[in-house]
């Protein structure tokens, strides 16, 4: 089904859930969500739209907040549910109890940009060495040891 | 009660192609939990992409994966093309397409042979990596490269096929096809092969989807789901094909839906090159790209993979994430390992076609 009406479909169930919304070709769409809802939206995306396939987590440092978009394909839509975080202490509770496929994701972005995923099984490094204290290298800020 | 270990294999082991850390804990010949640690050709690519031009990071994202490099570049062309609001000449979108394809037996092909010296079939691996060359040698001919063609560029492709290239391809293509075929029908009735592979790295069309599995793996798991079909980019509007499935979701399902696919693949070169518009094969392009965002997304032969792709407007890409297959893969084989024998680990591991390099980016 074309974006538009997938976005329609999930409004209806999901209302006031989705903040701003935006379509911008057939096969895309984004929306965003506020942080605390993010887990009840996703939950509701599995369990009453079917809809399983996280295809990944981006993490975006805007210098002001970090930004983290996960990305869901359903048959011929690929959309986009954004939240946001404070740059200081970023948490968020972990999706891998819903989207069992979220786990490495979610270290990755643990990794790199240094985003807690609370009730996450298993946060240790997946791509940064064992014992790596240098920081975050996709932080905006950061710079090579 | 059998005694219970811990065995750790990696990340420089013998029966690994390339560095992973593996820690299994075993009671007897059975596998009770698998953990996985990756990191190991971790090369901050993520990072190093925001540090560099446009183009450069085009030469950079082809060294993400020595196996299958144009599929990178695609994705990435093709994003930095959307947010530029690009039309790319046909001629160039069908160019893309045939060394998508190309590169997809080139890799399904290598794959092959991998699954078959693991499987204790050696020599399908000699005959399938012969093979191999053929693709190879066609792929040489167009690029002048065997591995990272470098045909990609923002607004088309570097390279234009000539008519003799276009005669000539589809008879390599005719032995290609029979040589799949000949295969199909070896790893469906060889008895080694076989008793390998049957039953061998279960996974369930419900757990392939909570694991978010993509490609022929998800595919061997009873899932139609492909991007070239469902997403569709490039010239695959245009291509008759299959998207190839089955339903067993083992390790010979695995392998049967990656040769099916072969043949899949040559079908769509043939046609093609048949079908091969006239005209330009790039349009020129500015360098500053515009402010925006976007997600970009082909099907690789290890499954989908996605780019995102984020323009703050200057000649440096403000972010760029690249999620290959292999890691959206790699997630469910702790899963299908579980119970597994210890002998039977290195087929359940290569039989989702593990590439690190790409995963670790």
């Amino acid at each position: 089904m074309p974006a538009r009406t997938l976005l329609k479909k999930l409004k209806g169930v999901l209302g006031e859930h989705i903040g701003q919304a935006w379509v911008p070709r057939p096969h895309r769409a984004f929306f965003s969500v506020r942080r605390d809802e993010l887990h009840d939206v996703v939950e509701a995306l599995v369990n009453r739209f079917d809809i399983k396939h996280l295809s990944t987590i981006t993490g975006v440092d805007t210098g002001e907040e970090l930004e983290l978009l996960y990305h869901f394909w359903d048959y011929d839509v690929c959309f986009t549910v954004k939240i946001t975080l404070p740059r200081e202490k970023p948490c968020i509770k972990t999706l891998t109890d819903i989207v069992p496929g979220a786990l490495f994701y979610e270290r990755e972005v643990h990794d790199l940009l240094g985003v807690e995923f609370e009730e996450h099984p298993d946060l240790s490094p997946l791509v940064l060495p064992d014992g790596w204290e240098e920081g975050h290298p996709l932080l905006k800020d950061w710079s090579p040891p | 009660m059998a005694q219970r270990l811990v065995i750790p294999i990696g990340p420089q082991h013998p029966a690994l192609k390339e560095p992973l850390g593996f820690r299994f804990r075993v009671e007897g010949e059975r596998v009770l939990e698998t953990h996985i640690r990756m990191g190991y050709v971790h090369r901050g690519i993520e990072r190093a992409l925001q540090e560099r031009s446009y183009i450069q990071a085009l030469y950079l994202v082809e060294r993400v994966c020595g196996i299958c490099s144009h599929i990178h570049t695609t994705a990435f062309c093709q994003g930095v093309e959307e947010l530029l609001g690009l039309e790319i000449p046909p001629r160039a979108l069908y160019i893309r397409t045939i060394v998508c394809e190309l590169e997809r037996i080139h890799s399904h092909l290598l794959w092959l042979g991998v699954i078959g010296r693991d499987a204790g079939f050696e020599t399908l691996f000699m005959y399938t990596w012969r093979d191999r060359e053929t693709v190879l040698d066609i792929l040489e001919e167009i690029s002048g490269n065997r591995i990272n063609y470098a045909v990609n560029t923002f607004g088309g492709v570097r390279i234009d096929l000539t008519s003799a290239q276009i005669e000539s391809i589809p008879k390599r293509l005719d032995y290609l096809e029979e040589q799949a075929h000949y295969y199909l029908k070896l790893v469906t009735t060889e008895a080694t092969f076989v008793a390998r592979t049957h039953g061998v790295g279960y996974l369930s069309r419900e757990d392939g989807r909570a694991f978010c599995v993509v490609g022929p793996t998800i595919r061997a798991s009873g899932v139609d789901r492909d991007v070239r079909r469902d997403d569709p980019y490039a010239a695959y509007e245009e291509l008759p094909f299959q998207v190839v499935t089955a339903t067993e979701g083992d390790a010979l399902a695995r392998t049967v839906v990656r040769v099916k696919e072969v043949i899949e693949s040559v079908r769509m070169i043939r046609h093609a090159l048949h079908n091969l518009p006239e005209g330009e094969v790039r349009v020129r392009v500015r360098r500053r790209i515009p402010p925006g965002e976007v997600i970009s997304r082909v099907e690789a032969p290890r499954g989908e993979l996605i780019y995102y792709i984020k323009s703050d407007g200057t000649e440096r890409p403000a972010r760029v994430k690249i999620r290959a297959p292999t890691l959206a893969n790699m997630v469910a084989v702790p899963h299908m390992l579980k119970g597994a024998h210890i002998a039977d680990i290195p087929i359940v591991v290569a039989a989702i076609d593990l590439c690190i390099a790409c995963a670790d980016r």
